[in-house]
């Protein structure tokens, strides 16, 4: 928990001339940068993987030790969802809740409403965010840098477990989101990443 | 005797500028022709000026002038030309920005084989016995088929001249670098032999210490060449050309492993000649092979990895020139080649089989005009049988100036390893299969419960992998401005497609990817380059040359058009949105590239001196910013100049001292450029026997 620093960067007012049309119980989206969320694993490299998912809970910005409470979940490059079914693995935790996600091709401000068709739910033959370079959030790099880095363009556009909606923007895989990582050096398996969290219910769009 | 004569000739009888002109030549002339005279452009000898193709000829003094040891050393010195490294070490050549797999090299017109990842090593060939290499840019399937995708580079080594001669040799450089040279030629009437041997041995160096490996290892190398010619008869001569290479190197890796890789290769041509009035019929049965044993040991003398590598290639091919007059000559050549290749990670040992016929038909239609018509059929039962055309043509506009232009197809039949790999990473886990495996391969992957789900059908695998195929067209214009400038601009264009690349398959359960080759990527490169030849006096001449170069993946630039690609500036900056201008190209290659040769001669002093400036401007090595593409976000490799300078004087009557040194500036980027170990000094002397 020590790691995490919550960071509310700006807290948007809805300013829509027609928002009393809304409602006014609506909550204000909020949008917000994690640091250094660590998500180690054992194994890897040909050997079984294991370890506990670091759980994350859009709605209070944090990392919960929650079999339940909890959207999103981080181990090494794999990142599962509290929804659908487990594929099994040593250590996976059971899905819960009714989260989804898929990848929107695009930068974060692009990202304006979900299209909801596309959200898909981890199964017991893959993980709805592919594993392996390219497939999903990252890219390997290989020889000579062997660096992982997050694949620009890709923002992860998330069902939370109990109906609402977010969007992130992973920035970094290394400690301290250093400016030239390097592979050989900087630790690994921190996530760095912005989301953007619309709290009511239901509603699709980011604005 | 067989009289070649160029097709050209008259046009340039006329001619009073020594560079241009042209002689009447026969086979035996050759060396006391004023004009440089190329075989690889037509397989008949041609005067280069009279050629219409972007053809160049390196000739023997000028290798011997810069001191050169490596064919390697000579390429990087030739405009629009350069090497480059892949992850093996070995040093291919990029001509007009096409890799190093894509250009034919051929030793005495022969192919030589061993690419072990695509790339053919140019340290392999020692220049000390070479009368000339021949570049030919462009498509040049038509004659050569397979490989001849770029252009074709073709080393020609000596033939002994009347008597007895030869040489001895020593360099002695930094890193304990010694390449040292016999040489010996006989010839009497009908009768020659020549032998060269040449030992190449160095220290190697470290650009990076403590990551456990040597940027050069530590090596000693062999080349035995023997040639022997007899004249039968007047019209009737048969040549024998040999030639043995091996290499040893020593290894060495992290965690204190160590071991050697042996390299060896034979090569061994029969030519049996004849001639009449107007057919010359040259019958050339070779045979090649090459073969690569490496391994690594622990500190305790077990076996880490070994791997090895065995590739032959047979190829009898018989070729007509008839001279049906002095306007019009036809060449006909048919022919059979048989490779096979068996190495680690095949699971049997493929073999192929492919007859050839070509054809070319150059002639005059008047005295301003040369025009050469060719094809080439080789016939394939892995994939599509291949036709390859080409059409050149060269006009003389006046006295100086000449235009050509040149058009041609060429392709690259997919290689055994794209075909027919069944590798498996021990460490991480991924394996990579090749195209016509992959059906039996994955089956068993399936059957053993690695494989997590398909990603590309396996029956997308039933049609056959595509040669890839190009498509090149030069412009050249040359002009004579005065008689001390020579200038010649070449305006090149290259389309590839199909270029095979590999993708993931399938998924594998331990969280790893199958890979396997496709055709996919559709390559444009594009240019001009210029060169400028400048005599100042009796004592000094100049070179200066300049390329420019765009060479771009199509569907790359597309996805960038379409707004496809994202990047980010810093790590904690969200991304945004590239534009088609964003995209840089290919990895590896310079925008612009420019070289600059200073010459001073002079015979009186039997002194010589000569300064070369090469310059590249920055290039992309690998995506930085994990977009996957190369981007002008990406990290590059700085443009940076290298400079080389070369000295000899010639004692006596028999022996020249010579002495230079290489990157005279200490240009160094050690995390890019391996092949710069900083300033190289180097002393040699030559002692000529005759």
């Amino acid at each position: 928990m020590k790691t995490i620093k919550l960071l509310v960067l700006s807290i948007m007012l809805i300013s829509f001339f027609n928002c009393e049309d809304d409602g006014p119980n609506l909550q204000d989206i909020q949008s917000v940068s994690i640091e250094d969320l660590y998500a180690p694993q054992e194994g890897g490299q040909g050997q079984p993987i294991s370890g506990t998912f670091a759980r994350f809970d859009f709605e209070t910005g944090l990392q919960t030790e929650s079999e339940t409470e909890w959207d999103v979940a981080f181990r090494g490059t794999s990142i599962i969802v509290n929804g659908g079914t487990s594929l099994g693995t040593t250590d996976e935790p059971e899905r819960t809740g009714d989260a989804g996600v898929y990848i929107f091709d695009g930068t974060m401000a692009e990202m304006v409403a979900v299209e909801t068709s596309l959200i898909i739910q981890d199964s017991s033959s893959g993980y709805a965010i592919q594993s392996g370079s390219g497939n999903g959030w990252y890219t390997y790099a290989g020889p000579p840098t062997y660096l992982i880095n997050p694949t620009p363009g890709k923002i992860l556009v998330f069902r939370t477990r109990d109906g609402k909606y977010a969007k992130m923007e992973i920035l970094s895989y290394y400690l301290g989101a250093p400016e030239n990582p390097d592979a050989f050096s900087d630790p690994s398996r921190y996530f760095t990443f912005n989301y953007v969290y619309q709290p009511n219910e239901g509603v699709t769009d980011f604005n | 005797m067989f009289k070649k004569i160029t097709l050209l000739h008259l046009l340039f009888l006329c001619s009073s500028f020594s560079w241009s002109q042209a002689i009447f030549l026969d086979n035996d002339s050759i060396e006391n022709s004023l004009d440089e005279v190329i075989i690889s452009g037509t397989k008949t000898i041609r005067t280069v000026s009279s050629l219409p193709l972007n053809a160049s000829v390196i000739k023997k003094d000028a290798i011997e002038k810069t001191n050169a040891t490596r064919l390697s050393d000579v390429i990087n010195e030739e405009l629009g030309l350069i090497t480059v490294s892949d992850f093996g070490g070995a040093e291919g050549i990029q001509m007009q920005g096409l890799d190093s797999e894509y250009t034919l090299v051929l030793l005495d017109n022969q192919p030589l084989v061993g690419r072990l990842a695509g790339t053919l090593d140019l340290n392999r060939i020692s220049v000390g016995n070479i009368k000339q290499i021949e570049i030919v840019r462009g498509p040049s399937s038509s004659l050569y088929g397979n490989n001849a995708f770029a252009g074709v580079i073709n080393i020609i080594t000596e033939e002994p001249s009347e008597g007895f001669n030869g040489y001895l040799s020593s360099t002695y450089e930094t890193h304990k670098t010694l390449d040292n040279s016999i040489n010996l030629n006989y010839k009497k009437k009908k009768f020659y032999g020549s032998v060269f041997f040449n030992n190449y041995s160095s220290d190697g160096y470290d650009l990076i210490e403590d990551d456990g490996l040597n940027t050069v290892n530590k090596f000693n190398t062999n080349t035995l060449q023997i040639k022997f010619g007899q004249n039968i008869s007047e019209s009737l001569k048969v040549k024998i050309n040999a030639r043995y290479y091996a290499q040893l190197i020593d290894n060495i890796a992290p965690n204190s492993l160590s071991g050697e890789t042996f390299t060896a290769e034979d090569n061994i041509n029969l030519i049996v000649s004849h001639e009449s009035d107007k057919l010359k019929t040259d019958l050339e049965i070779y045979f090649t092979s090459y073969f690569g044993d490496e391994f690594l040991d622990d500190d305790q003398g077990n076996r880490f990895s070994e791997s090895f590598y065995d590739q032959i290639l047979f190829k009898p091919e018989i070729k007509t020139v008839y001279k049906v007059n002095n306007q019009k000559e036809l060449v006909f050549g048919l022919g059979y080649k048989y490779e096979s290749l068996n190495r680690t990670y095949f699971d049997l040992k493929p073999k192929q089989k492919s007859p050839f016929i070509y054809f070319q038909y150059d002639f005059n239609p008047n005295d301003k005009v040369n025009l050469i018509f060719g094809g080439r059929f080789d016939k394939y039962k892995e994939y599509k049988s291949q036709i390859s055309p080409k059409f050149s043509g060269i006009y003389k506009i006046g006295d100086n100036e000449s235009i050509k232009v040149s058009a041609g197809y060429g392709y690259k039949t997919p290689d055994f390893r794209q075909l027919y790999f069944n590798f498996s990473n021990s460490t991480i886990g991924y394996s990579v299969i090749g195209y016509n495996v992959v059906e039996d391969v994955l089956n068993q992957l399936i059957n053993e419960g690695q494989i997590a789900n398909i990603i590309v059908p396996i029956d997308e695998f039933e049609e056959p992998l595509s040669p890839e195929s190009s498509f090149g067209l030069n412009v050249g214009y040359n002009r004579d401005l005065n008689e001390k400038i020579n200038m010649s601009v070449n305006v090149f264009n290259n389309s590839a497609k199909n270029l095979i690349d590999y993708r993931v398959i399938a998924n594998k359960t331990n969280g790893q990817n199958v890979f396997s080759y496709y055709n996919v990527n559709n390559v444009s490169t594009f240019g001009f380059d210029i060169k400028t030849k400048f005599k100042t006096d009796n004592y000094l001449n100049f070179t200066l040359g300049y390329q420019l170069l765009y060479a771009f993946d199509l569907d790359a630039r597309n996805a960038f058009e379409n707004g496809e690609i994202f990047a980010r500036l810093t790590p904690t900056s969200p991304a945004f949105r590239l534009k088609k201008s964003d995209y840089f190209g290919l990895y590896n290659r310079s925008r612009h590239m420019g070289v600059f040769k200073v010459n001073y001669n002079n015979l009186e002093k039997k002194f010589s001196a000569n300064l070369r400036l090469r310059y590249r401007s920055k290039y992309g090595l690998f995506d930085s910013n994990s977009n996957n593409y190369l981007d002008k976000y990406d990290t590059f490799v700085k443009g940076h100049f290298t400079t080389n300078i070369s000295l000899n004087k010639k004692i006596n009557s028999k022996t020249m001292v010579s002495g230079g040194i290489e990157n005279i500036f200490n240009y160094l980027d050690t995390e890019n450029i391996s092949s710069l170990s900083g300033r190289i000094y180097y002393l040699r002397i030559k002692h000529n026997l005759n």
